[in-house]
């Protein structure tokens, strides 16, 4: 039988919810960080949304936040004009990086060692954590403030997104512009997928696939509203989006077909990222609570329990939750 | 045909009220920072003298925040700038202080609270 989509919802945050990423999956699981307006990022269980602990020590709201793949450390990017390394495992501050403008994103090296930062004073810099007192390398180009900034191509590259309408790819070590694309629109969110390559955009109503070496367009999807944020599922069978609608839209990505789409949140939704492992995506709202839902809805999964209707007749069914009706 | 909404065994837990989270006996915790003391010299023979060290420290610290109470202290904050006021009560993380009777150069606020990371140093009269 079929089942209804039960999204499980985050509370604590009290302003909307902008950013969010997971780490990689460690022996503990796998984590996900949230940055929200309310200048408090939290860190919360990935499989099951349990909060963990809030970094706090931003004076202002945060714009960027990201793990690194151990979850051992976490770095945030505000409008207090820095952006903080943290201890991920303590909560504890381990850095603050002043900058000259608001900071909007933030983004590790696999090896933790290097940390990238971008925002509104339209340059990328680079940290050596290892010498996080010696001057960042810098990167400029674009003509107004960073969006988003990734590492690529086993962190010898640097993809950026800016309000100056393009997307460019930089070369790390000479510095140099290696590639630009240009749109009609500023673009909303972006991501990288490591595991072929693929870099995922959205622009207006559409969501691009583009191959993130050479920069050539794979294919585009127009979703039914403006869309803010997508992501790729890591066996490249479905993407979601997310956008001012409210809803979040699961699409085949092969066919292009739009499957499922789903109610919950009482904003538009501004983030949305699948999960290490794929069987979830988290998204987080102007409602200021995060979302998780479920890949393949139904399955026994994290605190999603599969039962089957004879048991929840029974006397069995005191430990499982039934969530009530709610009409949208 | 209506579709049974997927059961769930409980909700996320949500932040606890009362403090940071990051709890120190989670198995995740006690696994990798097997002690929360970072030691400034890095020998495991130094830790215990720097954890009694620590710890005296930051029994003066409670201690000269409870002397405080209802004292008048004076704060010297980042950008020059020296205010006055009563001091109340720090929060658990020391990341504000309840005051009152705050005196700032465009008046005295009857309530107010001060972000500590904004403070250099504060003295008061024992």
């Amino acid at each position: 039988m079929a089942m209804r989509q039960t999204p499980l919802t985050c509370s604590g945050h009290t302003r909307p919810v902008v950013d969010l990423a997971f780490s990689g999956i460690t022996p503990y699981g796998y984590f996900l960080i949230s940055a929200c307006k309310d200048g408090k990022p939290m860190l919360r269980q990935g499989d099951t949304g349990d909060w963990i602990g809030t970094f706090l020590g931003h004076k202002g709201a945060v714009w960027g936040a990201t793990l690194n793949k151990e979850a051992t450390k976490a770095a945030t990017a505000a409008a207090d004009f820095s952006a903080k390394v943290w201890d991920a495992v303590t909560g504890e501050e381990v850095l603050t990086l002043a900058h000259k403008h608001i900071v909007k994103t933030v983004d590790f090296t696999q090896d933790s060692n290097s940390l990238l930062t971008a925002g509104n004073d339209k340059l990328l810099r680079i940290y050596d954590l290892n010498k996080p007192e010696a001057e960042p390398q810098e990167i400029s180009g674009h003509t107004s403030a960073i969006k988003k900034a990734l590492w690529c191509n086993n962190d010898q590259q640097i993809l950026s997104a800016a309000d100056d309408k393009t997307i460019r790819l930089w070369d790390k070590t000479s510095s140099e512009a290696v590639k630009t694309l240009t749109f009609d629109q500023a673009v909303s969110s972006m991501e990288y997928i490591p595991d072929g390559e693929i870099l995922v955009i959205t622009y207006g109503k559409t969501v691009a696939f583009y191959n993130a070496h050479s920069l050539d367009l794979i294919k585009t999807v127009d979703a039914p509203t403006s869309i803010h944020s997508a992501s790729l599922h890591p066996d490249k069978d479905y993407f979601v989006a997310g956008g001012d609608d409210f809803k979040l839209y699961k699409y085949d990505y092969t066919t292009k077909e739009e499957m499922e789409s789903y109610k919950g949140h009482f904003g538009p939704v501004h983030c949305v990222r699948f999960s290490p492992d794929g069987e979830l995506y988290a998204s987080g709202s102007e409602d200021g609570t995060l979302r998780l839902w479920q890949t393949a809805v139904g399955k026994t999964y994290g605190l999603w329990k599969c039962v089957l209707p004879e048991e929840l007749a029974s006397e069995n069914s005191d430990a499982i939750y039934c969530p009530p009706e709610i009409k949208a | 045909m209506k579709k049974a909404p997927v059961t769930v065994l409980r909700l996320p837990r949500g932040p606890d009220p009362n403090s940071r989270g990051f709890d120190p006996n989670s198995p995740r915790f006690i696994a990798l920072c097997p002690t929360s003391i970072p030691s400034s010299a890095g020998e495991g023979a130094c830790i215990e003298e720097e954890q009694r060290s620590r710890s005296e420290l930051r029994e003066r610290f409670l201690r000269t925040l409870i002397k405080m109470s209802n004292k008048p202290v004076n704060f010297d904050m980042y950008e020059g700038v020296q205010v006055r006021a009563k001091f109340g009560a720090s929060d658990i993380d020391v990341l504000n202080f309840q005051v009152s009777e705050l005196q700032t150069p465009i008046g005295v606020q009857k309530e107010a609270l001060l972000r500590c990371h904004d403070m250099i140093s504060f003295s008061f009269d024992v």
